[in-house]
């Protein structure tokens, strides 16, 4: 009597776990071909695809540009403008090997910082940046890059480097200055900031690479 | 210059801020397909993305998304999307399997004690109709214990030479934790040969059947001992019960 029950419970369970195991990868699939699926159907000019991709990334895109423009209604205005900006030219990106995440930012970073530049009559610095944001600048990065443990690791990172370091980091990154900009305006030589950069770096790649073979 | 030397400047390369004549080496580098450089440069997205993915501000207007919605001339609609609704349906789905082998695991586990019970309801049956049986037959002998104690186990054993032995006994304790009753036969010479182990009830009353022939002529006595769980193979205390035939 009690062998057959037994059995019935085994093929249940194998079934179950079958079931888990057919279902799990997936479930995991779809999570990693929606990225991809909805640049194609931005690419398709599908609209509520850029809705997604606003409810995946609008938040972060909101925090970077309010963080360097400082000002909520020109945020609203520059994130707007990543959006569409992302929209219009989603058709250069490759979604089988691009990481749309990264590639947003890039778009948002820019539009805040010549803001910035326009406003503050800044010069526009040697560097074109237009070039940072080119969607084939995206392709074959890892989708891991945008795990959020990674982003908490970097993030803890840059609140235990040295003040300097950290300033000068922030310079380069949320006002888009050079070098030598950040030496004029932290009133330091620029062998001091070069100095401060590089190890501020170091510090930030080693806690990127540490997280992502963690 | 060398690879080595344009590390340190990947990432304001990727930030844009690198600074001629480092930015043009680190150009002529990847353009000329530098393996060590492209990777270097690569590996400097993802820290200059973390840089950026760490500024940390407040959830963006509600009114943003609509906005954003309108200029691309679509309708504003819900933020709850298919890819939300195939999670939802993968969860549920995950979560009906679990259901379903609990509730399998619960039927099994209910089967397994309602087939316990039946066992012991077959077994104390066929014990009950062994008994009858025994108590029909003229051949059996009946002797009475306990009689005139005040207070020790009375009651009275049946013996039938085909049939094996019957106790009917009351006043018996329940046995201790670990303890059980057990039935010996003892023999006028010999051993005492043991005949089954059993428990009193909750009232003090015992009925204990013991199947198997017996030699009327060789049985002395018939006694009980309190046993560890299990039983034994030879008495190891003193009988509780003792009815010489």
């Amino acid at each position: 009597m009690g062998e057959p029950q037994a059995r019935d419970k085994g093929i249940i369970l194998i079934a179950a776990g079958t079931a888990c195991a057919v279902m799990l990868p997936l479930v995991w699939a779809v999570f990693a071909k929606s990225e991809g699926d909805l640049l194609l159907r931005l690419q398709g000019r599908d609209p509520h695809a850029l809705a997604e991709l606003y409810d995946l990334y609008g938040k972060l895109v909101y925090g970077l540009v309010l963080r360097v423009v400082r000002d909520a209604a020109i945020a609203e205005d520059l994130v707007q403008e990543t959006f569409l900006r992302a929209w219009n030219r989603v058709a250069g990106f490759d979604c089988e090997r691009g990481a749309v995440g990264p590639w947003l930012l890039a778009i948002a970073r820019n539009r805040a910082i010549d803001h910035l530049r326009c406003h503050g009559r800044r010069e526009r610095s040697t560097v074109e940046f237009e070039e940072t944001e080119h969607p084939s600048a995206f392709a074959d990065l890892e989708n891991d890059i945008v795990r959020s443990d990674i982003v908490e690791r970097v993030k803890k990172a840059l609140k235990l480097l040295e003040a300097n370091q950290r300033s000068a980091i922030e310079l380069a990154y949320f006002e888009g200055l050079s070098q030598t900009e950040i030496a004029e305006r932290m009133g330091q030589p620029l062998g001091t900031v070069k100095t401060w950069v590089r190890r501020a770096l170091e510090h930030l790649r080693g806690e990127l690479r540490g997280g992502r073979s963690a | 210059m060398s690879c080595d030397e344009l590390r340190p400047d990947y990432e304001l390369f990727v930030m844009g801020t690198l600074e001629d004549p480092e930015r043009l080496e680190v150009l002529a580098h990847v353009e000329s397909g530098c393996r060590t450089c492209s990777l270097g440069i690569r590996e400097a997205r993802a820290t200059v993305y973390a840089l950026g993915a760490s500024a940390e501000g407040p959830a963006p207007p509600a009114g943003l998304r609509n906005r954003l919605l309108a200029s691309v001339g679509a309708a504003p609609r819900s933020a709850w999307h298919w890819n939300m609704a195939w999670r939802i349906a993968a969860a549920v789905a995950i979560a009906a399997i679990v259901a379903l082998v609990y509730v399998d695991w619960r039927q099994a586990a209910e089967t397994t004690a309602l087939r316990k019970q039946v066992g012991r309801e077959a077994a104390e049956s066929a014990g009950l109709r062994a008994a009858l049986t025994l108590l029909e037959s003229p051949e059996t002998r009946e002797v009475r214990f306990g009689e005139g104690q005040p207070a020790p186990p009375r009651g009275r054993v049946f013996v039938n030479p085909s049939s094996g032995v019957l106790l009917v006994a009351s006043n018996l304790p329940a046995p201790p934790a670990g303890k059980t009753y057990e039935m010996w036969i003892v023999p006028k010479a010999g051993k005492p040969a043991p005949a089954g182990l059993f428990a009193s009830g909750a009232d003090g009353t015992a009925v204990h059947v013991y199947r198997a022939p017996v030699s009327l002529a060789d049985i002395g006595a018939i006694a009980v001992t309190l046993e560890p769980a299990g039983g034994v193979e030879a008495p190891t205390s003193q009988p509780v019960i003792a009815a010489a035939l």
